[in-house]
């Protein structure tokens, strides 16, 4: 199906046949939970994934984006009573900020250093939000009121999950658009050469740090715009927001389908909560199967679940990048 | 579908239950509490503490006629996940919830539980903004609060020494924070003149305490004070390297910390230590109150164990919303709510029991010392 036309008539059933989903799957509250709590996870994941998959760097510090979207919903709403529009605007603005100083820090180191400045980050910040009364402390943030998004007359609230389905799934449309169409533009295609030949990148008059930072910037606002929506469902934030489970999720969302891949984080994610509401063989088994599934994916198939998945296509034509690998890589997520 | 927990309680029930209770349907309560990791043993205990108490109320008719059924949920001491088993246990159709070990945890569930409109009652944690939070107008709690228990241990400082260089090794989060800085409180409030000589703050999951010593020991205190609500596995770890390194400093852990299950897996280590408590099943006044008798029993009957105070604390909590929704007639969140803040209860576990009107729970404090691995209460 190559057909722009038809492409977009496809994605729209899709679209709307997911959100239809929760009535599919039987329209109980824990169906409803578990699928928002999927959306949000999986727009927090593709913050992570977009390092991950385009510029090949494992960021640890992607908790600190979805905790400051949570910290600056609850702090606007709470401390300031505006409302959850300008909460949304403060939570980009606050992540873009906080974006800006960890990665002129951060991204002049690549790899292993890379992984473990951006870790060093994220406990500073957690340090930081246990111990400053602005944000808290340890006691966190209680009272975020229930969603609203009214615009005029139009009301848009939530409460409860079965509320706060369409918010969610409507997140999470606006992230799969978001990273879909990075990864068609211009600086998606040179974060791409800059991570797969920087040399070249370099040769092209490409600024390596400067696209590095602009990616890195986007990605920070997609966790903390999921981080938003988290504070108003869970009307708490707290520091456990900076929690392993978070990153965790993350990491396994993203590695578990394999990189690139447009579905990949929401599908990996998907995978983990289903198993957790639906089949949970109780804490210690649950933690067993993750990790037992970790370790065959990253040792069977390191490439994600995903490349057992038989191929079309091969490599595609040229997409106007300067190698077959680029342009293979580039054009997976379509 | 019910969880092969409750499955497995409602069986142990069963015969206990009247005929007109049994043919009734059951009245579904959430217990979300820690079943795994550092807090997870005392997690099962509560859990069998609440089945035990559960077991009575069915064999003395039930609720309104109706028998209860309890629904455990692992929390994994992970406020996300606590949140999930909440909704989830909404979804279930329960019409309480008892939780609580982690304040943390706490915190993040009672919103979720306020708005699906079902009646939250916390067992344990506790932080103080569990009792002040707007989105949780009917908090209730059993478990004594910071302030309580900080005005023990400085009564208990005060009536060793008047100036003293203390060491406060404390849990960085809700609870321990809170708890520091309500002894400090005390402490001024008392015109103790002592000298905060160090703060060693660590997070909750910590096991591994010989950096902590070693500055314990260079800051040369007259008295440790450790806040460290890790009972499973972080106290007896951090008693243990304590006693290790001779520090010498008798330590005196936060009221409520030191149950039997710490002492035996803190071993000889646990020798010395001060804390005090609520509940002691086999000291007066609790050893001649029949219904803690009846309690005590039961437990050694379904569970072969002999009830600490968190467990008590489980049981009670049942115990209280059995009797609040008697009261009211009803399971109506507000009804029973009403029932229990600012109102006194008779025939607990903790016998006749009186709530503030913010639903914090009064108690009477018992000091102790761990002596040949036994606790000795003092007063």
């Amino acid at each position: 199906m190559t057909h722009p036309l038809a492409r977009l008539v496809l994605a729209a059933l899709l679209a709307a046949a997911g959100f239809l989903l929760p009535v599919l799957l039987g329209g109980s509250t824990l169906v409803y939970d578990t699928l928002v709590a999927i959306a949000i996870f999986a727009a927090m994941s593709y913050g992570l994934d977009v390092i991950l998959s385009d510029l090949g760097e494992i960021s640890l510090v992607h908790t600190a984006f979805f905790a400051t979207g949570a910290y600056a919903a609850a702090i606007l709403t709470v401390t300031y009573g505006f409302g959850a529009w300008t909460a949304l605007a403060g939570a980009v603005l606050a992540a873009l900020a906080l974006a800006l100083v960890l990665g002129a820090i951060t991204l002049r180191t690549r790899e292993f250093a890379f992984s473990l400045v951006t870790y060093a980050a994220a406990v500073v910040c957690m340090n930081v939000a246990s111990n400053w009364d602005f944000l808290g402390g340890s006691d966190g943030i209680v009272g975020i009121p229930p969603l609203d998004l009214s615009v005029g007359p139009v009301e848009l609230t939530a409460g409860r999950s079965p509320e706060f389905w369409p918010f969610a799934y409507a997140l999470l449309l606006v992230t799969l658009y978001v990273v879909h169409r990075f990864r068609r533009s211009r600086l998606g295609q040179a974060a791409l050469m800059v991570h797969m030949n920087p040399r070249l990148a370099t040769m092209c008059g490409l600024d390596g740090n400067r696209i590095r930072l602009q990616v890195f910037l986007l990605s920070a606002v997609i966790s903390a715009a999921a981080g938003w929506l988290y504070a108003f469902q869970r009307a708490y934030v707290g520091t456990d927001l900076f929690d392993t489970y978070f990153l965790v999720l993350m990491l396994t969302g993203v590695i578990l389908a394999g990189r690139r891949i447009l579905l990949g984080p929401l599908l990996g994610t998907a995978l983990l909560l289903f198993q957790k509401s639906f089949a949970s063989l109780g804490a210690y088994g649950d933690k067993l199967v993750l990790g037992v599934v970790l370790v065959a994916v990253l040792c069977l198939c390191p490439r994600g679940l995903a490349s057992l998945w038989p191929r079309r296509r091969s490599a595609p034509a040229a997409t106007g990048t300067a190698t077959g690998e680029i342009g293979a890589a580039s054009t997976r997520h379509a | 579908m019910p969880s092969r927990r409750s499955v497995l309680a409602g069986l142990a029930a069963a015969p206990l239950v009247p005929a007109l209770a049994r043919a009734a349907e059951p009245i579904k309560v959430g217990l979300i509490i820690p079943l795994s990791g550092g807090a997870g043993r005392q997690g099962q205990d509560v859990t069998h503490a609440v089945q035990g108490m559960a077991a009575l109320i069915n064999e003395g008719g039930g609720v309104l006629g109706r028998p209860v059924e309890i629904l455990v949920r692992d929390d994994e001491s992970t406020p996300a996940i606590g949140v999930a088993k909440a909704n989830e246990l909404a979804a279930a159709g329960v019409a309480v919830v008892l939780e609580g070990w982690n304040s943390p945890v706490t915190l993040a569930m009672q919103s979720v539980l306020a708005r699906a409109g079902i009646l939250d009652i916390t067992m344990i944690s506790k932080a103080d903004a569990i009792l002040a939070s707007a989105s949780n107008p009917l908090a209730i709690r059993l478990n004594s609060a910071n302030v309580q228990d900080a005005a023990i241990i400085a009564r208990y400082l005060g009536s060793k020494t008047k100036t003293a260089r203390i060491v406060f090794v404390t849990e960085n989060d809700a609870y321990g924070n809170g708890a520091q800085q309500g002894i400090e409180a005390e402490f001024k409030k008392a015109n103790l003149d002592y000298t905060i000589a160090q703060t060693l703050k660590f997070p909750f999951p910590q096991t591994d305490f010989r950096v902590e010593v070693t500055s314990i020991r260079d800051a040369k205190p007259d008295y440790v004070i450790s806040i460290n609500a890790n009972e499973g596995a972080g106290l007896p770890a951090f008693l243990q390297q304590y006693a290790q390194g001779q520090v010498g400093a008798p330590v005196i852990c936060t009221v409520g910390t030191v149950g039997p299950s710490v002492i035996e897996t803190t071993g000889k280590a646990a020798n010395g230590l001060h804390s005090a408590d609520i509940y002691f099943p086999q000291t007066e006044p609790f050893a001649s109150n029949p219904e803690n008798k009846r309690f005590v029993a039961q437990m050694q009957k379904q569970f072969k164990t002999e009830p600490d105070k968190f467990m008590a604390l489980g049981a009670a909590s049942l115990q209280v919303w059995a009797k609040a929704v008697e009261k009211a007639g009803s399971l109506d969140r507000k009804a029973v709510a009403g029932a229990i803040r600012g109102q006194e209860i008779p025939g607990t576990i903790f016998g006749t029991v009186r709530f503030e009107p913010n639903g914090q729970m009064q108690h009477r404090h018992f000091v102790f010392t761990v002596k040949d691995g036994k606790i000795v209460v003092e007063s």
